[in-house]
């Protein structure tokens, strides 16, 4: 790469009252090269991004852009440079109560230079312009973004930083919450923006997408750089960069405890989503079942209903041999169904309770008196047997959970549901946005202390779940289509079933059509 | 050993000090301020907001909003005068009737919310209207006192009995006004439930976060409509108070409560550097709130000062608790 760097950033530190975010980082971002930024949690990836985007104006050290050296101080300035974010959090890059088209062509319709009356056919026509950018023209228009799905309005903030024809374009998580298919779309566009001499900086935990696409790995480790990888490198060589000495430690399954003569759970030809055939599934005593599939297929609905959340549509399921049919959520819970939902921020986090409270909150009963009055003390004992067992990094049981790293406060999640006898522990996605390390160690914890009660880990990432599971399902469309014991995982097989049978379902469509 | 840090000590220090140096001030400037009878003065003119911003703060911890308890304490103002007045009831089986009303306000309130799915702070503004309005109705508009002709021409006989007065007039030991305790002993109450049991915790985690509240079994619905029951019965509890101590029933009584009991309870925010609503800083202040006015009308400030002092302080003190904590935090 001998051409000048675009973007230089010089020695930039950055701390946050006592916590030293970011130490003496340099970094240069070529045009047309893709450069993969990777770290564990807490790493500073994002720090550093939102300096480079103009957020944080209190930094240290220096930003060179084309040379010159230039002091931002809000996001506007950045953007003025040609510097365009996709921020991780979609719901902050669309405004949900607005049109598809108002949504993707918001810069013109706010823009100074508008007419003073409100020309909608013409901001239509700019919004499909940028539509066709990323093959969004399928969207209804007119639609208001609420109504649409997350990937949807993910690709929506993606296409309209693309069309203001940004020179260094930031990306952060920009798969954690679409399809696989609509991520090949976005890698596909990303690559031609790359080679049309755009810089880009690709954020993202999924180190495979990264050997695909990047051409340079920019590692940090605890606020500073701890390694540069140019192309080739593996996974392995970028974990081993990000985790330092640690040996990524594959959660080791030499116990298996799955006791076939116990069935913990049974499903009868459930129907949980309109149209679908019926599911029947079995999930025996001391089992880790691994449930895959693209976002769309049915697995978090499936989870919806066990979880006592939805009604199945029909069909039955049986906990211990029991008919269950919970009323609401409630009542799964009484009867020993947990779940540890989806997306830690929004749907598991209390934010202004500390560690103890958030471990506890589920199962008050069992620390108060006849007056419904706490008992702090068995409390604090309580949430320090779990912050022990599982390891959580923090000064003590007391400690905000805001304070701790991602990674530690998916810990402290799953250790609220695990503190208790459960029959079926439900977990939704347990790994997004927890680091390599804490992902093994919940999920060693998970396998050593499941017991007598049994797990469902839903996850999209197909390693994720061959990782921890005994035993992996597969989901398509609403259809369980394949099933593998841990023994025979056969990658390619549940790739192939994950991804081809779509295909398939689409032409016999097609056929019918025809 | 934790290093002293001024910006942390002020967070948590900083109000109480502020207040302790007022106080200071007055009982120099103005020695009578410090007598036992104008102390209890003080407690005295904040009871009835004090009470009702206890019943507020259950709102304001499930993230919510009731404007209507100043409306629903006018209310059960009027009411009990009708009750013992018009139609001589007792003064017993008036405050149960009163208490009662309370309770079926705070329900159709959680109602709106919870079934018809109105935005908390438009369905508790409806109904500050509606239940401001619902108080001229039965005396045809007209204040309720003995002797006085209602609607059909025929004089109210009845009287606000002794034992319902006390409530509002008597004094423990002829110093301590019972009112003054009431609101210490819902203090009290409200102390307890929200910061030892588990109720008070789930509240919390409503507020904090109300769909993971939803994901880890909680009825959320079930905890909203019993926030803003207790709002409403409490607020009918310090109407009781205020008609008690009146003797009579005024229509328009609700006049500034509403806007006292919110501001009291929201600089209770600023108090030990809480940043959430809480039942100590609530009583803090609205005996800040009632120590400031006692104080600068005893040095002679003009009545038509007060609600901008209380507007001031009020900003102030939020002012210090979303400003300076948060960005500390």
């Amino acid at each position: 790469m001998n051409k000048e760097p675009i973007v230089q950033v010089k020695n930039i530190g950055m701390s946050f009252g006592a916590t030293r975010a970011l130490d003496d980082v340099d970094f240069n971002f070529y045009p047309g090269e893709l450069l993969a930024l990777v770290g564990a949690n807490g790493a500073g990836k994002s720090t550093l991004i939102k300096i480079i985007c103009g957020y944080h104006s209190g930094y240290e050290g220096k930003i060179i852009i084309d040379k010159n050296e230039v002091d931002l101080n809000s996001p506007k300035e950045a953007y003025d440079f040609g510097i365009q974010t996709v921020h991780q959090i979609i719901n902050q890059g669309v405004i949900q109560t607005m049109t598809v088209a108002e949504n993707l062509a918001l810069k013109e319709m706010l823009s100074p230079d508008q007419p003073i009356l409100y020309n909608y056919p013409a901001i239509r026509k700019r919004a499909l312009e940028i539509a066709y950018l990323m093959d969004l023209d399928y969207l209804d228009m007119d639609a208001p973004v609420f109504s649409i799905p997350q990937s949807d309005r993910q690709m929506i903030s993606i296409a309209r930083a693309l069309a203001s024809n940004p020179k260094l374009l930031i990306l952060d998580e920009p798969t954690s919450s679409i399809s696989e298919k609509e991520a090949e779309r976005l890698f596909s566009t990303l690559l031609k923006l790359r080679d049309s001499g755009v810089s880009i900086v690709y954020v993202s935990h999924r180190l495979h997408e990264i050997t695909r696409l990047a051409d340079r790995v920019g590692v940090l480790r605890d606020g500073k750089i701890a390694g540069e990888l140019i192309k080739p490198f593996s996974v392995n060589n970028i974990v081993h960069a990000m985790v330092g000495d640690i040996e990524q430690e594959a959660v080791k399954k030499e116990e298996v405890k799955t006791n076939k003569n116990v069935i913990k759970l049974e499903l009868k030809d459930l129907v949980f989503q309109e149209g679908k055939p019926g599911l029947n599934l079995k999930l025996y005593e001391g089992e880790v079942l691994g449930l895959t599939g693209l976002i769309g297929a049915g697995k978090s609905e499936l989870a919806a209903v066990l979880f006592g959340a939805e009604k199945p549509i029909s069909g039955e399921m049986y906990v211990n041999g029991k008919l269950y049919e919970p009323e609401n959520i409630g009542a799964a819970i009484k009867k020993g169904i947990f779940m540890i939902p989806e997306d830690r921020n929004n749907n598991a986090v209390f934010p202004d309770f500390s560690i103890r409270q958030n471990i506890n909150i589920p199962f008050l009963n069992m620390f108060t008196n006849k007056i419904f009055v706490l008992n702090t003390k068995k409390e604090r004992k309580d949430a320090k047997r779990m912050i022990e067992a599982m390891t959580v990094k923090c000064e003590n049981e007391e400690s905000p959970i805001l304070s701790l790293s991602g990674g530690n406060q998916q810990k402290v999640i799953v250790a609220r549901w695990l503190m208790t006898e459960s029959n079926l522990v439900i977990l939704d996605e347990p790994f997004q946005g927890v680091d390599v390390k804490s992902r093994s160690e919940i999920g060693q914890y998970l396998r050593s202390n499941i017991g007598k009660s049994t797990a469902l880990v839903i996850a999209t990432d197909l390693d994720e779940v061959i990782d921890i599971s005994d035993r992996v399902i597969v989901f398509n469309h609403g259809v369980m289509v394949g099933e593998q014991e841990a023994g025979e995982i056969d990658k390619d097989k549940l790739i192939h079933l994950t991804s081809q049978i779509l295909e398939e379902i689409y032409t016999g469509e097609l056929n019918e059509k025809v | 050993m934790k290093k002293f840090n001024i910006t942390d000590f002020s967070i948590k220090w900083g109000f109480l000090i502020v207040m302790g140096v007022l106080f200071t001030i007055f009982s120099i400037l103005e020695p009578a301020f410090i007598s036992a009878g104008n102390l209890f003065n003080i407690l005295l003119s904040v009871c009835i907001f004090g009470t009702m911003a206890l019943g507020e703060t259950f709102v304001l911890i499930t993230d919510g909003m009731d404007l209507s308890i100043g409306s629903t304490a006018a209310l059960s103002v009027m009411i009990s005068a009708y009750l013992m007045v018009v139609l001589e009831l007792g003064g017993f089986i008036t405050i149960l009737l009163v208490l009662g009303i309370g309770i079926v306000v705070g329900l159709f309130i959680g109602f709106l919310i919870v079934k018809v799915k109105i935005p908390d702070l438009l369905a508790t503004l409806g109904m500050m209207f509606l239940v401001q309005g619902l108080q001229y109705i039965p005396s045809g508009g007209l204040s309720i006192g003995r002797g006085a002709i209602i609607k059909n021409g025929r004089e109210a006989l009845g009287h606000f009995s002794e034992g319902f007065k006390y409530l509002g007039q008597g004094r423990i030991l002829k110093v301590i006004p019972v009112p003054v305790l009431i609101m210490l002993g819902v203090a009290i109450i409200v102390y307890i439930i929200l910061s030892k049991t588990k109720f008070g915790r789930i509240f919390y985690a409503i507020g904090g976060n109300s769909e993971a509240a939803r994901l880890v079994g909680v009825n959320v619905n079930k905890y909203k409509v019993i926030a803003y029951v207790s709002s409403s019965f409490i607020a009918s509890l310090a109407g009781i108070l205020l008609a008690a101590r009146v003797g009579r029933g005024d229509v328009g009584s609700q006049g500034t409560l509403l806007m006292d009991a919110i501001g009291a309870a929201l600089i209770g925010f600023a108090v030990l550097g809480a940043r959430k609503p809480n039942p100590f800083g609530t009583i803090i202040g609205a005996i800040f709130i009632g120590m400031l006015m006692n104080g600068l009308t005893m040095l002679s400030m003009q009545y038509f000062w007060q609600d901008f002092i209380k507007g001031s302080v009020l900003v102030a003190a939020l002012a210090f608790t979303f400003g300076i904590s948060r960005k500390h935090g």
